[in-house]
């Protein structure tokens, strides 16, 4: 593994069983959320992961954190296969991983006050005590933007936008290396994400932490990824650096996505053409055959709909699974 | 980093919020005031009462109410005001005893259930279910039988029979409980099952809990006086306003008030108990809060 | 030419246990006929409150629509009997929601829920309603119209039911849609193909589209003339081109900085509007936008609102604007 490598994932897949049925619980569909992901983050990188809905990018974040138990696949961590470790060794490497949610309302438990938020990874870690527990919570209060005095509220008392900058202080005290941010803000108004994502960038750059940041959001996604990966229906189907990747889509999916974003200027959308794809999004448990986005590609062609291809390097580390690149025939 | 600045609104607890939205409520109020009335006479009726409630005086049978018996006497010449507070005792007791019970056995196995999951908790939800199709007075009935007649029997009784409900909502709670993200949230830093349980889970299922024991203690009251009614609940010459309905019925024309009384004494005590129920449902709804 | 809805100095009051929420506070603004507007804010500052204040949909007991009037086709629709609005309500103006598995019945299935309103706005029976509904799902692009419309809300995605709310909205032909967040709870190239659809749909019945949102993008993309709204108040308004090149109010300035767009190259640093949106039970003195912003001046507290133009047909409420001239840099 490269010296630089924090996280490597090799073909992981997560599927979930749907059963029903009262003791023998017979299985009746499998929902492939994820498929088959590769891919590698850097120190101090960020790597993007974009889709809609239902691509799988949130279990992806989920099968990394070993929240969920990947059903195929490894996780390295720093050289570790995260999978392969019980609860108990992954307990103290959990220091090191973190995580950022959505919903700034459902991420903070109700009852705690902003102390005990921020606070809980010291205490189920054992981080710190006492003087120094207190001094750390106004140090992480101070440095995601609150007032200390603000240590004793309750989260009804914040805002929504406070409310994240809690979640992240949260996600910082035990001075993790990676950080997997899921949709961090979606959530918010337009006026408070461009704080909350100048917060994440200045955070990076202080402690050099890793982000895999998951977001619907392609200018977001720009704007603080190094590297992005474009996710659907459980595949990856794009992968390259971050400017290559919005100058030169590859993927007809992705110039979908690009296309489909609206750009605040009225001049320049009244000038632009909007590819629009026709159909709804695949059912998960019964995906097409052979390249999952045939069904809505404008694009497809003869071996489409029978033949897979795989995610390939065209050159320069940018990685396209289209069969309109002979990279990608297996 | 600029610092941003907080909400102008006055500092409150999520207890403290709902308490003062529970004192706005006037019905609730009513109830309260009503309950603690009733427990405080119930508590110093020795002190207050010049009868004992065993006390008969048999030249002063059947007699109305008057100065001297504001509600009248029994067959036997026995202060009935006495009796019915006497007779409170047994009431609140057993109200708030069969509840302990019913919130030790119906809330771990509610919360068991929803944390393991999966088949054992589809197995021990059909089993609250075969439990809950019974008709409850007839379980409890048929448990008296078994556990004797002794008024802690009694509590346990009752408290076998209504913890499904607990177990249930305590359930439902966990489960919806578990999928927010401030549980994934703890899971993430490496808590531990009974941590998560413990510090997030039960605490924030409290609410709804509450609520439905505070509405199960009216059931528990009623369900003792039937008991009572019928025979096999408190023994005389102990009060119980049950069995005084039933003293009242064998005298139902000559004096129809002795069945009269103990039955209002239920019906407000039943009726103060859901009014602070009612509040307490409205206080603790996170939705309503302003 | 008149327009078709002019909504004039419209305030809607909550009362609560905490005071007096002034969740719209003295806004105006109008629609011509076929033309799309957007309302364009963020959450809290009142743009759902106005809509549904125009067709009277808020629960009586706490809100009160306190002051103003609402113009349609010359007749004031908060003086109308209720029997009149009910008319009015999916016969006349039309309303699609954000959320279409709340707005839809669950246990009613979708083709009924279509023929409904004929039946209710068009005294059509149910029989002859089949024809109707077949034809509207297939404008709106579902298909296999005959089987489909037998089905239940659940069995579609979230952007089919967008697709049954814009079929329900369409079926009478309404003279004005209002949209409420209507792609909010949609991926992004569901909301293309919705929005296209809407577009093409509004062109060809020429029907008047209020679009409420608080993205950017699609206000670019879709709306003529644009209000934007802060705190109950409409803060500037003008042609959509206009407002985006010379913004002629610091929030709106401020919102246009602080978003990332791909047709520009990257920033390495965004620049945000600071603070917070105000509590709406202590709202500050004057201009309400004035607690975030970096220009203000002692006059700001004194504001009452006023529009100054800053070009043709474009207004703006900051005191600070004033011919185009503006102490922030256009776009």
């Amino acid at each position: 593994m490269g010296k630089d490598l924090i996280i490597e994932v090799r073909n992981l897949t997560k599927y979930f069983t749907v059963t029903s049925g009262l003791f023998l619980q017979k299985r009746i569909a499998q929902v492939r959320a994820v498929d088959g992901v590769t891919f590698a983050i850097h120190k101090g990188e960020t790597l993007g992961l974009v889709g809609e809905s239902g691509c799988g990018k949130t279990t992806v974040g989920k099968c990394l954190l070993q929240l969920y138990q990947p059903t195929g696949g490894k996780v390295f961590f720093q050289g570790k296969d995260l999978c392969r470790l019980s609860e108990k060794e992954l307990r103290p490497v959990r220091q090191k991983l973190q995580v950022i949610f959505q919903d700034p309302y459902g991420s903070l438990n109700p009852r705690f006050t902003a102390t005990d938020i921020i606070g809980e990874p010291l205490r189920i870690q054992g981080i710190a005590r006492g003087r120094a527990y207190r001094d750390r919570i106004v140090e992480l209060l101070n440095l995601v933007g609150l007032a200390s005095y603000m240590a004793d509220r309750y989260p009804h008392e914040f805002s929504g936008g406070q409310r994240q900058r809690l979640g992240i202080a949260r996600a910082l005290a035990s001075q993790p290396s990676f950080i997997v941010c899921d949709e961090p803000v979606s959530a918010l108004d337009v006026s408070i994400q461009a704080q909350i994502i100048n917060l994440l960038d200045d955070v990076q750059e202080q402690f050099g932490i890793a982000y895999l940041f998951i977001s619907h959001d392609l200018s977001v996604v720009r704007h603080i990824s190094d590297r992005v990966a474009v996710m659907y229906l459980g595949r990856l189907m794009e992968v390259s650096d971050r400017d290559e990747l919005y100058k030169r889509p590859l993927h007809p999916y992705t110039q979908a996505l690009l296309s489909a974003v609206p750009i605040p200027d009225p001049v320049v959308e009244a000038h632009r053409a909007t590819i629009v794809l026709k159909g709804e999004v695949p059912s998960p448990i019964n995906p097409p055959s052979g390249c999952l986005f045939h069904t809505r590609c404008p694009k497809a062609f003869e071996p489409c709909s029978t033949v897979t291809p795989l995610l390939a390097d065209t050159g320069g580390g940018h990685a396209v699974a289209c069969h309109l690149y002979p990279a990608s025939q297996p | 980093m600029a610092v941003v600045a907080s909400t102008s609104q006055p500092h409150h607890t999520l207890w403290g919020d709902a308490f003062i939205r529970l004192r706005r409520n006037r019905l609730a109020i009513a109830g309260g005031i009503v309950i603690l009335l009733i427990g405080l006479g119930a508590i110093f009726v020795p002190l207050i009462s010049p009868y004992g409630y065993a006390k008969q005086d048999l030249d002063a049978i059947l007699q109305g109410p008057s100065w001297g018996h504001p509600l009248g006497t029994d067959a036997l010449g026995r202060d009935v005001l006495t009796r019915l507070f006497y007779g409170a005792r047994i009431s609140l007791a057993v109200g708030l005893f069969a509840q302990a019970i019913v919130l030790a056995i119906g809330l771990p196995v509610g919360a068991f259930s929803a944390w393991v999951g999966g088949r054992v908790d589809n197995i021990i939800m059909r089993l609250v279910d075969v439990m809950y199709a019974f008709p409850d007075i007839l379980l409890i009935i048929l448990l008296r039988a078994i556990l004797g007649g002794t008024i802690y029997m009694m509590f346990l009784a009752i408290g076998l029979v209504a913890w499904v409900n607990v177990a249930r909502l305590s359930r439902g709670q966990i489960l919806s409980l578990k999928q927010q993200d401030f549980v994934t949230a703890a899971r993430a830093m490496g808590a531990s099952g009974h941590y998560i349980t413990l510090r997030h889970l039960l605490p924030n299922s409290l609410g709804p809990i509450i609520v439905a024991v505070t509405f199960n203690v009216p059931r528990a009251i009623f369900a003792e006086a039937a008991l009572s009614y019928i025979g096999i609940g408190i023994n005389p010459p102990t009060p119980s306003w049950g069995n005084m309905i039933r003293d009242g019925y064998d005298v139902i024309f000559a004096a129809p008030y002795l069945m009269i009384f103990p039955a209002i004494a239920i019906g407000i005590l039943m009726l103060a108990f859901t009014f602070l129920g009612d509040g307490l449902r409205d206080a603790l709804d996170p939705r309503l809060r302003r | 030419m008149a327009p078709l809805l002019k909504v004039d100095d419209l305030a809607t009051y909550f009362y609560t246990q905490g005071g007096v929420v002034k969740a719209v506070d003295g806004i105006s603004y109008e629609v011509a006929r076929g033309e799309t507007i957007a309302l364009m804010g963020e959450s809290g500052c009142g743009k759902t409150i106005s809509a549904l204040s125009i067709l009277r949909l808020l629960p009586a007991s706490q809100v009160k629509i306190v002051a103003g009037q609402v113009l349609f086709d010359g007749v004031d629709l908060l003086k109308a009997s209720k029997k009149e609005m009910r008319k009015v309500r999916g016969g006349n103006i039309s309303m699609i929601f954000q959320e279409p598995m709340t707005s839809l019945n669950p246990v009613l299935t979708i083709g009924r829920q279509i023929s409904e309103v004929l039946e209710l706005h068009q005294n059509m029976k149910r029989r002859e309603t089949v024809q109707e509904v077949i034809r509207l799902l297939n404008l709106v692009g579902i298909p296999q119209a005959e089987r489909r419309m037998r089905d239940y809300p659940h069995h579609f995605s979230g952007g089919m039911r967008q697709r049954v709310m814009i079929a329900i909205a369409i079926s009478c032909r309404p003279k004005l849609i209002i949209a409420d967040e209507p792609t909010t709870a949609v991926d992004v190239t569901i909301q293309a193909q919705l929005l296209e659809l809407l577009r093409g749909i509004t062109r060809e019945l020429n029907t008047s589209l209020i679009l409420i949102t608080h993205n950017l993008g699609i206000v670019a993309r879709y709306a003529q003339r644009i209000y934007v709204m802060y705190a109950g108040r409409i803060v500037e308004h003008g042609p959509a081109q206009d407002v985006y090149r010379y913004p002629g109010h610091p929030y709106t300035a401020g919102l246009l900085a602080s978003v990332p767009r791909l047709d520009e190259p990257r920033k390495t640093r965004l620049t945000p509007v600071e603070g917070q949106p105000p509590d709406p039970l202590y709202p500050p003195p004057g201009c309400p936008f004035q607690p975030r912003c970096t220009y203000g001046v002692p006059q700001c507290q004194r504001s009452k609102g006023d529009f100054v133009e800053v070009t043709s047909g474009h207004y703006s409420s900051c005191c600070l604007a004033q011919n185009g001239v503006t102490p922030w840099e256009k776009t």
